[in-house]
């Protein structure tokens, strides 16, 4: 017999307290791309939830889950593994919103930052769990992402000083923050002893700083 | 190896300690303590906000994908339940409701669940919504009111085809097996509190034959469900 625990499509529950939530006709009016001045957005929504406003909270998580959900499913690639990440994240959001500091951060990046930690601890959890597995590879879309960064406004910079890196440590960069790689997976896909990867990672970050300092 | 891979001055050692971290290129347990050492470290946490700043422009690559309709709920839950924010006083709702929604979407979710604020109401109070996956708009509403009932009130209920009856069950957590509440007519209906359970529990909608379910459990699917949670 099949009982409602089993029932495939769950159902959907809203806790509805009036002026809590906004209603769900103002969610996703703002889509988030990124010619739209949404750091501007994010970071107010982002002060409110440092006071405690769980309607800004709400706000914010309509303007910014694709993209970190996305963002999971890239680094983990796994539906259930992303959402849990993206679930920890906002969380921490919520709870370390009066730590955001917008003279450190754009609100875009601190969000993104928060996702990825999550996402790469629960990569090196399940890695060390199953020891032995290996991720399994896939095409190499940094490239692309490499790419991409030429033909925006913000990215210039960064294109311009990553192109000045050796191809390796350009690379082992790319690859590292895009699909969290760790120092043994980089070596492993990159098919370089580990104390070589390492040095291409350092160097690199060192010339990448001083190239955008510049 | 060259010297170009010896760091000799405390500044790169700093600067390279923090874009490893941010690149995540760490082993888990030096990323766990660079973290903790950001928090009391002014330096550390300015060296990490950079780097994250400077590669930030390699992520809008990755292309944004909407999460699953039953995460936010299930966000809400822990973020509200556990780390409530609100000052007492503040606002319409205060501390200590008889009936409280829940922000759960899924057993998963209510077996863990956070309880949203609400006032102990003066009158019904609406505490939960009902609404199908994906909902733009809810299909009913649960009122509380001051003796513990709970009232069920359509706002934007999917019509019912001919010949079929909608019907109310409630779930204990932990329980496996559903309660009927009866029928709910189109106009709503009014559910005594000796009828619902103590503590947590699911308030859920199946479509059923007319008349309701002629086995005691839900024969058709589950259309809409909610939360709630009383003290015991």
């Amino acid at each position: 017999m099949t009982t409602l625990a089993d029932a495939p499509d769950w159902f959907m529950l809203v806790a509805f307290c009036k002026g809590l939530w906004p209603s769900m006709d103002e969610r996703g009016e703002r889509p988030a791309t990124p010619d739209d001045p949404v750091e501007t957005e994010t970071t107010r929504l982002l002060r409110s939830c440092a006071q405690g406003d769980q309607a800004a909270f709400r706000r914010l998580y309509d303007l910014q889950s694709p993209r970190l959900h996305g963002l999971a499913l890239r680094l983990l690639q796994q539906p259930a593994l992303a959402a849990d990440a993206v679930h920890d994240a906002f969380v921490q959001v919520w709870q370390r919103s009066a730590r955001f500091d917008p003279s450190r951060n754009a609100g875009e990046a601190w969000l993104a930052s928060l996702l990825r930690y999550r996402a790469i601890d629960i990569l090196r959890r399940r890695s060390r769990e199953q020891y032995g597995t290996e991720r399994t590879e896939e095409a190499d879309g940094s490239p692309d992402a490499f790419d991409q960064l030429a033909g925006r406004a913000d990215g210039k910079a960064l294109h311009r000083c990553l192109e000045e890196l050796e191809e390796a440590q350009r690379r082992a960069i790319v690859l590292a923050f895009l699909d969290g790689l760790s120092h043994v997976e980089l070596a492993s896909r990159l098919r370089s002893p580990l104390g070589t990867v390492k040095s291409w990672v350092r160097r690199g970050l060192l010339s990448l700083r001083r190239c955008l300092e510049a | 190896m060259s010297g170009a891979g010896r760091l000799t001055e405390p500044d790169e050692a700093l600067t390279v300690l923090a874009g490893e971290y941010v690149l995540g290129t760490l082993p888990r347990d030096e990323a766990a303590r660079v973290a903790a050492e950001a928090d009391a470290d002014p330096v550390l946490a300015d060296a990490i906000a950079a780097w994250e700043e400077r590669l930030a422009p390699l992520l809008p690559a990755v292309p944004a994908v909407p999460p699953p309709e039953l995460l936010w709920p299930r966000i809400a839950s822990t973020a509200f339940g556990r780390a409530r924010r609100q000052e007492p006083g503040r606002g319409p709702f205060r501390s200590l409701p008889f009936w409280r929604g829940v922000a759960a979407a899924s057993l998963l979710a209510a077996a863990s669940a956070g309880i949203a604020l609400l006032a102990r109401p003066p009158a019904p109070v609406p505490v939960a919504v009902l609404a199908p996956p994906g909902a733009a708009r809810a299909a009913f509403v649960l009122e509380a009111a001051r003796d513990g009932s709970l009232t069920v009130v359509p706002i934007h209920p999917a019509p019912v085809p001919a010949g079929r009856d909608l019907e109310l069950w409630s779930l204990a957590e932990g329980a496996h097996v559903p309660r009927p509440l009866g029928v709910l007519p189109s106009g709503g209906v009014r559910l005594p509190v000796d009828r619902l359970p103590a503590g947590r529990a699911q308030i859920l909608v199946s479509l059923e034959p007319a008349g309701g379910s002629p086995t005691g459990l839900p024969t058709g699917p589950v259309l809409y469900g909610a939360a709630i949670g009383r003290p015991e």
